[in-house]
């Protein structure tokens, strides 16, 4: 795959905040006490369910077909721990106190989605017990996400594959990502991270077959007025908020 | 109010809804005959425990059962895939309101500090999850069931009174106590033994904060036994860390368990 990485000092990195500092995974109360969910597992059901939502997010639309890979601790107890559903429920786009999330495979198959799980023997690729690969695809386009659900409903995402892009990420929530053919795009989200003060704590640009792809990895979530900017460059980029 | 860049009133009212969930959850485990489970490995037993209560000859005292009961009750319904609040996972979600609805009632806590008794957990839980783990499949039910424990003792003591020193000495004993707790979840569910492990949970919480409000000290302070709650984890082979594959769950009735509900290969 033809892909390659723009050196962050070039980019927008001169334009905003950077800083050294440790990456907090936990950022918010509720990230500790809290989801309010559907048993039984916060780390195998919640988690795996936001694992499915990121999938859910990246594909914009429902799926013909999904794969899902499980490794480890998740390849061991994805039956007991309601994770297959979690996922289809994710992927979905349900949240995790929907009643609807126990039933979401029946309600993936009534819809024709044709579903496959796949145990996988080795280790998680992503160094994590709790490791999913999910590959989605429909007419329109294929995603691969590879997230780990590190405890109490939380995840990070650690690969993307989206449009002929491939990236390798920290994978702390929330993500920026944005595709386009303009150039201009990254000055456009430059502009808005200034005027709202967004803390961006790592940034990555791809470029390939004329497509530029944007990830930063931010903060903070963004205020409403900040989405509402972001929305408002929908028609010069795909850009998803994970 | 920074992270989430929600405003002071919205923050609260989602611990509110955080509250209201946990005292439904309770409350369903105790309607008719109780809650079971969809493989009836679990169930019932909250609704077991209030009639034991009721007959004013527990062993423990009634504040003490009422947090089993509670601490029950909510896993029961977790198992049962009923909705719960993960405090911090749902595995350990007994735990937590084990402990307050147990104390709430001697202590005479308003609505407002019920709701502050789970902030002040939320923040002793950002701790250990952002220095160590909270995830079973990391660091073992100590992580999980430990934490929650910790978390609970620490919130106790402020609610009664207790110094913040105080709390940090019940945070540090009760973690210490359920140091090297395995998870080992029969055929991977989180059924037997994390419904039980939630009453010793809340148990282990109720004493750690007694003895901290008698101002028993605990010599190791919270965050060495944070610290040392994670390398203990680390250092858990992965049979112990939720794959089901150890511990209760490699019993001969474990495996017979696992056997009758998902096959003989699986």
């Amino acid at each position: 795959m033809n892909v390659y990485t723009i050196g962050r000092k070039g980019g927008l990195a001169m334009n905003v905040v950077m800083k050294e500092k440790k990456v907090v995974n936990y950022k918010s109360c509720f990230d500790v006490i809290g989801p309010v969910m559907i048993g039984p597992s916060s780390s195998h059901t919640a988690g795996a369910l936001a694992i499915g939502v990121v999938a859910n997010k990246l594909l914009q639309g429902l799926p013909k077909k999904v794969v899902v890979k499980y490794y480890e601790s998740f390849a061991e107890t994805h039956k007991g721990h309601g994770t297959d559903f979690a996922i289809i429920a994710g992927v979905l786009g349900f949240a995790t106190d929907d009643s609807r999330v126990p039933n979401s495979i029946k309600i993936a198959n009534s819809q024709g989605i044709d579903i496959a799980f796949v145990e996988e023997a080795g280790d998680s690729p992503a160094g994590h017990p709790n490791t999913a690969d999910i590959y989605l695809e429909n007419d329109q386009r294929s995603i691969r996400v590879v997230g780990i659900s590190v405890g109490g409903g939380l995840i990070k995402v650690k690969h993307i594959e989206i449009d002929g892009f491939s990236l390798k990420l920290e994978g702390s929530l929330p993500i920026l990502i944005a595709i386009s053919e303009k150039l201009n795009l990254e000055l456009e989200l430059g502009r808005i991270f200034k005027t709202y003060n967004v803390e961006i704590n790592d940034s990555q640009n791809l470029k390939k077959d004329g497509k530029y792809l944007y990830a930063y990895n931010l903060e903070s979530k963004l205020s409403n007025e900040a989405h509402q900017e972001l929305n408002n460059l929908k028609d010069i980029a795909n850009i998803i908020i994970l | 109010m920074e992270v989430t860049k929600a405003s002071y009133e919205e923050i609260w009212q989602k611990m509110e809804k955080n509250l209201e969930t946990m005292e439904n959850a309770v409350n369903k485990s105790i309607e008719g005959d109780g809650v079971f489970s969809p493989t009836g490995l679990t169930g019932g037993d909250a609704v077991k425990i209030k009639k034991y209560r009721e007959a004013g000859k527990t062993l423990s005292g009634d504040l003490m059962m009422l947090g089993v009961q509670n601490a029950v009750g909510t896993n029961e319904v977790n198992a049962a895939m009923g909705v719960i609040c993960a405090t911090p996972t749902a595995g350990a979600s007994g735990t937590i309101p084990g402990v307050l609805f147990a104390i709430k009632d001697t202590l005479k806590l308003t609505r407002k500090d019920q709701i502050h008794f789970l902030f002040t957990t939320a923040l002793f839980g950002m701790v250990v999850a952002n220095n160590a783990c909270i995830a079973g499949a990391m660091g073992g039910c100590q992580a999980e069931v430990g934490s929650a424990s910790a978390m609970a003792a620490a919130a106790a003591v402020e609610a009664a009174g207790g110094t913040p020193e105080q709390s940090a000495h019940a945070f540090s004993t009760a973690l210490q106590n359920l140091l090297g707790l395995v998870c080992d979840p029969v055929a991977g569910l989180v059924e037997i033994p994390c419904v039980k492990r939630n009453a010793v949970g809340t148990a282990n919480a109720l004493v750690a904060a007694d003895l901290a409000l008698a101002d028993v000290k605990n010599l190791i302070d919270a965050d060495e036994v944070i610290e040392a709650m994670y390398r203990v984890g680390r250092r858990m082979p992965r049979e112990l860390r939720e794959t089901g594959l150890g511990g209760v769950a490699a019993t001969p009735t474990g495996i017979a368990i696992r056997n009758k509900i998902f096959g003989k290969d699986k």
